[in-house]
């Protein structure tokens, strides 16, 4: 909502600077978004006489003066042609600053030096437009003064962001209100006074509303004879002071009258309307209508319009029709202010994308007690202004009046919300400062009735926040709450969750966050398989573009864009991850699953820039370590990798599925070369998803430890040639397998393929620990149990010793 | 013998003083002391002397045993002394090369607010809540007081999905959910991830939000200020100033936006603050009775109040991003910063 101060200050006589005005404004809950204050630092542009004015001696189009200050003359180039020798014009001067930031140099024009520049309004930020410069008249103001003085144009213009709730204060006059509640001061009311003939309203018009629930009220007055033209100066001021263009006289009245009070007003051309009639229906499936902006639009049933005794004429609340839209030809008129059902004029006005100031206040909801009175003021300013007279009265179809109820209200009851301790009078007076209606009933309750423009105060509560909001939220007192002591501490899945992204933070990894929608292409980027439950996304119905218009069900696709994005600005060393939702349609069940998911992507070197030895390039072990770290820190049991039925997206000799039991819970491997050229990267990525929600389950706390032994250890080494394909998890297993509790750890250190090495097979090269807890083992005892071992190999996996 | 034996001492002690290292030094050990040594020979010799002679000899001999052995040590340490501050002084490293560190990862802003926001509120006793992302209309805006076809929807643009569910475009069903579940007393916070379509350099699609959540008995609306003020005090720093001014949400009344003095220029006015002194944070306000109505709680004998913040808005300002999509690219040169 646009404002002036000066609009404001003919409302109420308050006494206070722009600047408090604004701070006043925004702690009653209007917030003051921007200020401008007009005339600010316009102080060089001042009244000016034209001494003398000649053609400009290189154009045509301009001309040379020689304008007076009233103290020195200067030679300025002007372009406009309305005015002559001996006006009085607009100088702005070396040095000063239009709007627009445009600071006025001296300058040659054509070979001509100008030493300032005869202003036009629109340069002044005085109208949207402007023909011409600004000619003031002669012999009045003196010369050197400056203008905004002068012509009293200081003003300050506040652009105010209201909530929805406050429908009452989309006008002046609501905006006034606020400031006389808050400051205790009255409200200057004008009654409207319109010229009225003998005729009665209704022998020139008819009204007939079918449908009184979607319009429970709908007044109109007829005027005839009058003159349409442009709008007086003042008129056109206002308006163009808060950003509305000027049209011609009426619809300019309409326009105003709007800002003024807050009520919609339209103006038919009475000539127009087929029987000199208004019927307000619903309007029927696939009618067409063009609207005053010339666009033809189709109408549903669920379209509320005003027609004649024909065909629709205007959009209730929203726009009127080309059909019979004011011209200058137009002498009758029919003058409408209605209350339309704000759900109706926003659905309308949502489906045809068109949203007026008028359908803005209908949908929010404008007072209703108020209808007549904007129709009288409007009658009455286009009598004034345009000529005519009104038909005595006016049609005013309301059915059933809509009154605000009484609300019971109990000051305590605020005094208690709020956190302070108003007496009771001081409640009674912000209620009456409100225009409220306001008397005791008993036991300390009051009855408050709202005034009609306070659409948004129904209940007892809406009352406490007047209060609170009067009395100023700064002035309530700061307190803390008391509360009891409670049990709550966070829950095993929320520990996990911060668990988990320390545990791979401190192993390297940078966090992402990526949207929750992705492409719907992802899944055969990833090449799913068709049958493979992430290809069933759930859709978006209104995505902003395509590329998000799906739920993701897997976190893969946008980390591996991450990846490609930053090996873009040749990052190309990553270690990243990201732990967020995916979203699982369930069958059966209309909400889906949400289950939080982690993934991993790492490529690159391994070391961060190490100068002395040469640093790896991260392969799958890397990646399976910082998985393995994971799962052993939130002490997961029984995990196995398995190599076999791995996801398409992965390499299928460089991936694994993870076990926890027979449990998948998650999967590594190196990402296969065609996904990674669907993603363009250039470069191979290791990748880990795991399944946080199994995590959980599957995670258990370290309950029992044992004590170290405090006998020595004695470590052999076995080489072993085993076949290729034989996987190094047999032979760990096959070694523990054999079941010796001296057994305390087994490594594999070496695994060697090449020369020297028959084809088929590799060498590996295993370290077993051996230790007792009650002794000191013996040569004997421990070359027997080694033989044990390296027997069990040599049997059971059929492999030879090197 | 004797002149023998005081001339062996005096050659011995210049040579042991002449030996710089630990070497020469256990030479010139072997070569007097050792069983072979000069000294030793001379012992020897004892045995042709008188007996009458013999002891004071004897004496002797022991005595410069006893010297050359005390030069011998202490020649020894100075030489072992010396010896190791040369190899101290030859074995200068560079200090200023880069040391060999194990890779560090960072934590992603968004989560490092959010861990920080529920941590401070843990202290006053909230406990964190969480709840679906894809939602009914009921829990996101019905129960929450926002009547279908009502212009308060239009401040929350929503991206709608399949089975008439929706983006939740904030943390606030949450609250629904936990009231419907749990009765007063009730103090939660509920961190997550929001939607809204609308999309610029201040506006995500998606983004982030904490709910706060206070419901019991006498709780006011001065309750809630000294809460907010506790808060953004431990978050922005002590003596932050804090200002509430009316605003509307259709789930609480008296409804208030939260300001603080603005971090950046302390309140004198910048363009961050759009010369007003003070930042946007937070909306806050009582529950509204509306809301009570829909979890079954008792308007009359309970009160509290609710709180909602977006996390990036707040990221932002504490690490001086003026530009949220920099926070969903996930560049690591960003990244890394945190």
């Amino acid at each position: 909502m646009n404002v002036t101060y000066n609009w404001l200050k003919e409302f109420v006589d308050f006494d206070l600077s722009p600047d408090q005005l604004a701070e006043l404004l925004t702690m009653l809950g209007l917030e003051v978004e921007a200020m401008e204050k007009l005339g600010e630092g316009l102080d060089d542009v001042v009244v000016a006489l034209v001494e003398e004015k000649r053609q400009h001696p290189n154009a045509d189009k301009l001309s040379l003066c020689r304008v007076n200050n009233g103290k020195e003359a200067f030679d300025v180039v002007c372009g406009a042609q309305n005015f002559n020798q001996g006006d009085a014009v607009v100088l702005a001067q070396i040095g000063a600053i239009l709007p627009g930031d445009f600071k006025i140099k001296k300058s040659k024009i054509r070979g001509e030096e100008s030493s300032g520049m005869l202003c036009s309004e629109k340069e002044l930020g005085l109208a949207v437009e402007s023909n011409g410069i600004m000619v003031l008249p002669s012999n009045v103001y003196a010369l050197g003064t400056p203008v905004f003085s002068v012509l009293g144009l200081k003003d300050t213009h506040f652009e105010i962001g209201l909530t929805p709730n406050r429908a009452d204060c989309l006008s002046v006059i609501g905006i006034a209100r606020e400031i006389a509640a808050k400051l205790g001061l009255k409200v200057n009311y004008q009654l409207p006074v319109v010229a009225e003939s003998s005729d009665k309203v209704g022998s020139k018009i008819d009204v007939v509303v079918e449908d009184t629930d979607l319009c429970p009220r709908y007044a109109a007055r007829f005027i005839s004879g009058c003159k349409i033209g442009p709008s007086p100066d003042w008129l056109v001021k206002r308006l163009n002071a808060i950003g509305i263009r000027s049209i011609n006289n009426v619809v300019d009245i309409t326009n105003f009258v709007m800002m003024e009070l807050g009520q919609p007003l339209h103006a038919f051309d009475c000539n127009c309307l087929s029987g000199n009639c208004i019927v307000v229906r619903r309007a029927g499936e696939g009618e067409l209508f063009t609207t005053l902006d010339g666009q033809q639009r189709v109408l549903t049933s669920a379209d509320l319009v005003i027609c004649d005794a024909e065909r629709p004429v205007a959009l209730a609340g929203i726009m009127g029709g080309q059909n019979s839209e004011i011209e200058e030809s137009t002498t009758s008129i029919l003058l409408e202010s209605a209350c339309f059902n704000p759900a109706v004029v926003r659905k309308t006005s949502k489906r045809l994308g068109l949203h007026t100031e008028s359908s803005h206040r209908f949908e929010r909801g404008i007072d209703i007690g108020g209808v007549v009175r904007a129709l009288d003021r409007a009658a009455g300013l286009i009598v004034e202004l345009a000529g005519g007279i009104s038909a005595e009265g006016c049609l005013d179809v309301y059915s059933s009046m809509i009154e605000p109820s009484a609300i019971q209200f109990r000051p305590e009851r605020a005094n208690g919300l709020i956190g302070i301790d108003l007496p009771r009078e001081v409640v009674i007076d912000m209620l009456r400062r409100l225009e409220c209606l306001v008397s005791e009933v008993n036991n300390g309750v009051l009855s408050v009735v709202p005034p009609s423009y306070r659409i948004d105060i129904e209940r007892e509560i809406d009352l406490v926040e007047e209060i609170a909001r009067l009395n100023g939220f700064d002035k309530i007192p700061v307190t803390m709450p008391i509360a009891r002591i409670s049990s709550d501490r966070p829950s095993r899945h929320q520990q996990l969750e911060k668990r988990v992204r320390n545990i791979l933070i401190d192993q390297g990894m940078n966090e992402i966050i990526n949207f929750s929608f992705t492409d719907p292409g992802a899944a055969g980027k990833l090449m799913l398989g068709e049958d493979d439950p992430r290809r069933i996304a759930i859709k978006l119905t209104n995505p902003l573009v395509d590329e998000q218009s799906v739920m993701r069900t897997s976190l893969l696709p946008g980390l591996l864009e991450t990846v490609a994005r930053n090996m873009n600005f040749r990052s190309l060393d990553l270690k990243l991850f990201e732990m967020r939702r995916v979203y699982m349609p369930v069958a059966n069940e209309d909400m889906p699953l949400e289950p939080l998911f982690i993934v991993g992507a790492m490529t690159g070197s391994s070391d961060c820039d190490v100068w002395n030895r040469p640093s790896d390039m991260i392969d799958f072990y890397d990646v399976k370590g910082v998985v393995e770290v994971l799962l052993d820190l939130l002490c997961v049991g029984g995990v196995s990798w398995l190599s076999d039925e791995t996801d398409t997206y992965y390499h299928p000799g460089k991936s694994c599925r993870i076990m926890a039991g027979r449990d998948q819970i998650g999967s590594i491997g190196e990402i296969h070369p065609t996904v990674q050229e669907n993603f363009l990267i250039e470069k191979p990525v290791v990748c880990f998803e795991v399944d946080f929600e199994k995590l959980v389950k599957l995670s258990g706390s370290k309950c029992s430890i044992t004590a170290p032994s405090r006998f020595p250890d004695s470590t052999r080494d076995i080489a072993l040639l085993s076949p290729d394909d034989l996987q190094s998890a047999a032979i760990v297993a096959c070694i523990k397998g054999v079941k010796a509790k001296e057994i305390e750890h087994v490594q594999i250190f070496d695994v060697y393929t090449g020369k020297g090495i028959p084809d088929g097979f590799k060498s590996i090269a295993v370290s077993i620990r051996y230790r007792s807890y009650d002794r000191t083992l013996t040569d004997d005892e421990i070359s027997s149990l080694h033989k044990k071992v390296t027997d069990s190999l040599l049997n059971k996996l059929g492999i030879s010793l090197r | 013998m004797r002149e023998q034996l005081e001339q062996l001492k005096k050659e011995a002690l210049i040579s042991i003083n002449e030996a710089g290292e630990v070497e020469q030094l256990q030479d010139i050990r072997i070569r007097l002391l050792g069983r072979k040594g000069a000294l030793t020979a001379l012992m020897k010799g004892l045995g042709s002397l008188s007996v009458e002679e013999r002891p004071a000899v004897g004496q002797l001999v022991n005595s410069i045993r006893d010297d050359i052995e005390a030069a011998l040590e202490s020649s020894i340490d100075t030489a072992r002394e010396h010896a190791k501050f040369e190899r101290l002084r030859s074995e200068r490293i560079d200090v200023t090369l880069p040391g060999r560190r194990a890779a560090t990862g960072t934590k992603h802003p968004i989560s490092q607010v959010i861990e920080e926001v529920c941590d401070i509120f843990a202290g006053l006793g909230f406990a964190v809540a969480e709840g679906p992302e894809i939602e009914h209309d009921w829990y996101n805006f019905e129960a929450l007081n926002f009547p279908p076809e009502h212009p308060a929807r239009d401040m929350q643009d929503t991206f709608f999905v399949e089975n008439d569910l929706l983006l939740r475009t904030h943390t606030s069903p949450v609250q629904i959910r936990t009231m419907l579940k749990q009765k007063p007393p009730l103090r939660i916070i509920a961190p997550g991830t929001v939607y809204r379509c609308d999309s610029d350099a201040t506006h995500s699609p998606m983004f982030h939000q904490i709910e706060g959540l206070m419901v019991d008995t006498g709780v006011t609306f001065g309750d809630l200020k000294g809460i907010l003020t506790v808060f953004t005090n431990l978050l922005f720093g002590q003596k932050t100033g804090v200002r509430l001014r009316p605003s509307f949400f259709p789930f609480t009344e008296p409804s208030a936006e939260v300001d603080i003095a603005c971090v950046i220029c302390g309140g004198k006015g910048c363009r961050v603050c759009k010369n007003s002194g003070w930042l946007e944070i937070l909306g806050a306000g009582m529950v509204d009775p509306e809301v009570y109505r829909h979890v079954n709680y008792d308007a009359e004998n309970i009160s509290g109040f609710a709180f909602g913040m977006g996390i990036e808005r707040i990221a932002m300002l504490k690490y001086g991003i003026t530009d949220m999509r920099l926070l969903f690219e996930n560049d690591v040169r960003f990244l890394r910063q945190f």
